[in-house]
């Protein structure tokens, strides 16, 4: 169809609003960070020019070296532990026992309730006092087990770390719908070839859901980089900022009216990120070349 | 034969006799009880504390409570506001959902059945905009919400929400409008509807399920959205129910279950909209993703 004038016209309307709202909360903020994070600015006097002295001050800065650190554990151990463990949920239920739709329901749960009522369901769990893991220490005979998980320096990063790696509801949903689309003649094909449900899995399965698993990889690292709330809400980086991240390091330069070194952290969390995606996909080039 | 053979491959191999097939059905029945245990266990938890006094609580945590203590619930709705909030939430929710829903659909039509120069443009900065870190920035948008004078209102936040659903809510939009045939627009066409007719009378009705799913997944958004929210108010009248529940923490100091009441109650809207909105949840979580 060729366009009309009443088309051209027609498009113009239509694509603005949905247009500018991008430009103005998208494209222009991205430049904005990239300019802002050159200036030395407190948002009242007026802004120096410092160049890349901000990156410079944030690097030197050992919480923010720590928050990048816990941010690259948080990415690995959501890569390397959760995605494996949807994968294997994906591929269990993938094989319809009995209720496998309720369970899937039930995985995909924590994913619809907000990180804050998590965050504070969590906190509850953890508490020193009244907390249901003390409690399940104490029923067990291992009182003697019992801390502040959150406030104490060596429990805190992995009790974060934890309790949201066996949510696997997410991925495990995006791998079993690519899973469901493998026609059943690769299988039954395996079998005739006296091939065993564990070898379908890892010959069948998971080089056809490659994309999904993909997909799932990339996310896991894009969501660890950009951790925010639950930390905030559960140890707000302590004890002693062991458990700090790089967008909880950016808040507190906002709240301490330090906009150049906020925006120069934001800028090494876009980067970051942007390194990771293209890591994550040239990663999966390379496998995927290797199966054809 | 071979149906039964080939839909259940897993199931089918457990059945035979051997040892390894026993052993395998028994690990996978441990895994997907563990998960299902690990997530719903903390969450019964909570609802049950919540029914209980303090003491009880203190006393043992897994006790149930002698008298289920529903005072808990007026408690909490009495001290934090909270039928205010969940007010502020779900308007801000809705209008922001509205006003992305209409920009997003009107992209995606323009987008889907249309070609012109700069399209593919768009798709990659739509892909780049969901996967970049939005956390990053917060500056911008802390600096541009208070200099269009939206500081601390309800309208700021549904800007905001309204701008930042665009890319996921066009592309899942875009992937219904795009699926849908020709043929029936040209015919349109050739009776003579033009650009806002074939829009209005034809694809918007067709793409019922993809505006849906996005609209369900924007509103999920927008409900459990808490950085920004936590960024962008300072008063109690346009909080949300997000922060809502942050500040309980302060506000019931010491009455837990209280605050367990106000979590729990905070969590139904969500549990109830799972329960009755599933297909599309979780079709806008994971399309949105696969498109990433």
């Amino acid at each position: 169809m060729k366009l009309s004038r009443q088309d051209r016209v027609g498009m113009a309307l239509f694509m603005t609003p949905g247009m500018l709202l991008f430009l103005g909360f998208f494209v222009l903020p991205v430049f904005y960070v990239l300019a802002v994070s050159a200036l030395e600015w407190n948002g009242m006097t007026s802004p120096v020019f410092v160049g890349l002295n901000n990156y410079l001050r944030i690097w030197r800065d050992v919480v923010f070296r720590r928050s990048v650190g816990n941010n690259i554990i948080w990415a690995l151990v959501a890569c390397c532990v959760q995605v494996p463990l949807a994968i294997l949920m994906a591929l269990i239920l993938n094989s319809k026992p009995r209720g496998w739709q309720a369970f899937r329901t039930i995985y995909f749960f924590p994913q619809v309730i907000s990180g804050v009522a998590l965050a504070m369901l969590w906190s509850a769990v953890y508490n020193s006092e009244y907390g249901l893991l003390n409690g399940i220490l104490h029923a067990l005979g291992r009182g003697d087990l019992a801390r502040n998980w959150l406030g104490n320096l060596q429990t805190a990063l992995p009790a974060l770390l934890i309790y949201w790696v066996f949510y696997v509801g997410y991925y495990m949903v995006i791998i079993m719908s690519d899973l469901s689309g493998i026609t059943q003649d690769y299988y039954e094909a395996a079998q005739i070839d006296g091939a065993g449900s564990i070898q379908q899995a890892w010959y069948i399965s998971l080089p056809l859901a490659r994309n999904s698993i993909m997909t799932c990889v990339t996310l896991a690292a894009v969501l660890s980089l950009r951790q925010f709330e639950q930390v905030f809400l559960l140890t707000n980086g302590g004890p002693a900022n062991r458990t700090s991240t790089m967008v909880l390091y950016l808040y507190k330069q906002i709240q301490n009216m330090r906009y150049g070194q906020a925006n120069a952290a934001s800028v090494m969390l876009i980067c970051l990120g942007v390194v990771v995606i293209l890591g994550i996909r040239r990663l999966f080039a390379m496998r995927s070349s290797a199966y054809e | 034969m071979s149906k039964i053979m080939t839909r259940r491959p897993a199931v089918y191999l457990s059945r035979g006799d051997s040892v390894k097939g026993a052993i395998g059905f028994v690990v996978k029945w441990l895994l997907i009880i563990f998960f299902a245990v690990y997530t719903l266990f903390p969450l019964i938890w909570l609802i049950i504390s919540s029914l209980k006094t303090n003491t009880e609580l203190f006393g043992d945590p897994f006790s149930l409570p002698r008298v289920w203590q529903f005072s808990n619930y007026q408690n909490a709705l009495a001290v934090s506001g909270l039928l205010k909030m969940m007010g502020n939430s779900i308007l801000i929710a809705l209008l922001a959902t509205l006003a992305n829903v209409v920009c997003a659909s009107m992209l995606a039509y323009c987008l889907s059945r249309f070609r012109f120069k700069g399209r593919e443009i768009i798709f990659t900065l739509f892909s780049a905009g969901i996967l970049v870190p939005l956390n990053a920035l917060m500056v911008p948008y802390f600096m541009t919400i208070t200099n269009i004078g939206l500081y601390n209102t309800r309208a700021g936040l549904i800007l905001l929400y309204s701008a930042i659903g665009i890319p996921m809510s066009t592309f899942i939009i875009r992937g219904l409008m795009g699926s849908l045939s020709r043929e029936i627009e040209e015919a349109a066409y050739i009776d003579g509807c033009g650009f806002f007719g074939r829009f209005f009378r034809i694809i918007l009705p067709l793409s019922r399920n993809g505006l849906m799913t996005a609209a369900t997944f924007q509103f999920l958004t927008c409900w459990n959205e808490f950085v920004f929210a936590n960024l962008l108010t300072s008063s109690q009248d346009v909080r949300t129910i997000q922060l809502g529940i942050r500040y309980f923490t302060n506000q019931f100091s010491t009455d837990f279950v209280s605050m367990y009441a106000a979590i729990v109650i905070s969590v139904l809207p969500s549990i109830l909209g799972y329960v009755l909105f599933q297909k599309q949840i979780v079709s806008g979580l994971t399309s949105g993703a696969v498109k990433g």
